[in-house]
């Protein structure tokens, strides 16, 4: 039986270094690039001659983007319009490496699946928060993290916590979206397994193998559910800090 | 889990991500969405713009009905005045015209009553005259004797209750 892990290996395509870095070009990043073209032309082409009653393309575009900034409008307010094209990046990046990953047959690698990639996104938000936090308030964002109205005492210990929870937010935002690849993979491949050791069961070929076949088709459906779930959650979750840093509760 | 092997993985994957993010961000979504925006919003303002102008409209149309239906409803007052003026003047006319025609004929009747009394008068002083005349003869022929034009009369009326 096949590794159900293997998938999930990082291999070089070409090796490259940058002193004592390796910087190689891996299949990992081969389908980032994928995924970057991908995104690249449906916007290029969707954007080309943007016209008032929108062609097909810019319908979808266009879809995607209201999508993005109804959330920002919603989660944020009127100052959130400005980070719609950084929500919007995060957003299409996440969705294009998760449905990528889910394409059979071509060895498709899910970027996502690994929790380097979703801890880097999850910094570009992080920093994001960070700066744009500071830049607005000064030290005032620290009153982020402050109870209103509590005693001093509490409120210390409050602020501990706040302050504890904020700093983890990259985490479980990056472990959030890589356990779910990776668990969405992993499902897949060890109901593929099952189809191979029971359908080549001796005395009747094939038919056994008809229940996880099954399974496997409609764990399919579900991944791809959870590829679109999960860069919306990624995306919500980036405006929710937004927020915050926006507007300081 | 190859995940965790972050030795082997976490370089050429942070990096590569880092490159192609910021091309997508800076390169791709920063040269194509601000143009979606831009005509997104234009179409915002047309549309807005245009139920705006279909509200003026609407609004214009309303007025415009208002008016129809208030000027229709005096022109209906002003026909329901001519209508009544014209009953009661109908009215009016009709009977002064009876009226008139009711003396007419009050007249005529009084004149001709007259006229019947008038005769009435004449055929009875006729009458007495010839009855006078008649038994003035009579009373000759009878006894010879010359009775008196004015006995004669006397005696007529006498008779004739006058």
């Amino acid at each position: 039986m096949a590794n159900p892990m293997e998938q999930f290996d990082v291999v070089t395509l070409h090796p490259l270094k940058a002193g004592t870095y390796d910087l190689s070009f891996t299949n990992s990043a081969l389908w980032m690039l994928v995924a970057l073209a991908i995104v690249s032309v449906f916007l290029f082409v969707g954007t080309s001659r943007p016209q008032l009653v929108p062609n097909r393309w810019q319908a979808a575009v266009e879809y995607v983007y209201d999508f993005v900034r109804k959330m920002l409008d919603e989660n944020v307010g009127p100052e959130g319009r400005r980070f719609a094209p950084l929500v919007f990046s995060i957003f299409i990046f996440v969705l294009a490496c998760n449905l990528l990953g889910l394409i059979p047959w071509v060895g498709a690698f899910t970027p996502t699946s690994h929790v380097t990639v979703t801890l880097g996104l999850a910094l570009i938000v992080f920093i994001t928060v960070c700066v744009v936090g500071f830049l607005r308030h000064g030290l005032h964002f620290f009153s982020l993290f402050w109870p209103h109205g509590a005693s001093i005492p509490l409120g210390i210990f409050v602020f501990i916590i706040e302050v504890l929870s904020f700093l983890s937010r990259p985490f479980t935002l990056a472990i959030r979206l890589f356990a779910n690849m990776t668990a969405g993979h992993v499902l897949l491949k060890v109901f593929g397994t099952f189809v191979i050791a029971l359908g080549s069961f001796g005395a009747l070929p094939y038919v056994f193998g008809v229940v996880p076949l099954a399974v496997n088709v409609a764990l399919s459906a579900l991944e791809v559910l959870i590829a679109v779930v999960q860069a919306y959650v990624f995306a919500l979750l980036a405006s929710l800090y937004l927020n915050d840093a926006i507007n300081l509760h | 889990m190859p995940q965790f092997d972050f030795a082997r993985v976490f370089w050429p994957q942070f990096v590569w991500l880092a490159v192609f993010f910021a091309v997508l961000y800076f390169v791709v979504v920063r040269s194509t969405l601000p143009k979606l925006g831009k005509v997104m919003g234009e179409r915002d303002d047309k549309i807005a713009g245009d139920i705006e102008a279909a509200r003026a409209a609407k609004a214009a149309a309303d007025e415009v009905d208002a008016r129809y239906h208030a000027e229709l409803e005096v022109a209906r007052e002003n026909a329901r005045h001519v209508i009544a003026d014209a009953k009661t003047a109908g009215t009016k006319a009709s009977e002064a015209r009876l009226a008139t025609a009711h003396d007419a004929a009050e007249a005529a009747i009084a004149a001709a009553e007259q006229r019947i009394a008038a005769s009435v008068a004449d055929a009875g002083a006729e009458l007495r005259k010839v009855a006078a005349e008649s038994a003035q003869q009579i009373v000759s022929r009878l006894t010879g004797i010359e009775a008196s034009a004015e006995a004669a009369r006397a005696r007529v009326d006498a008779a004739m209750g006058a």
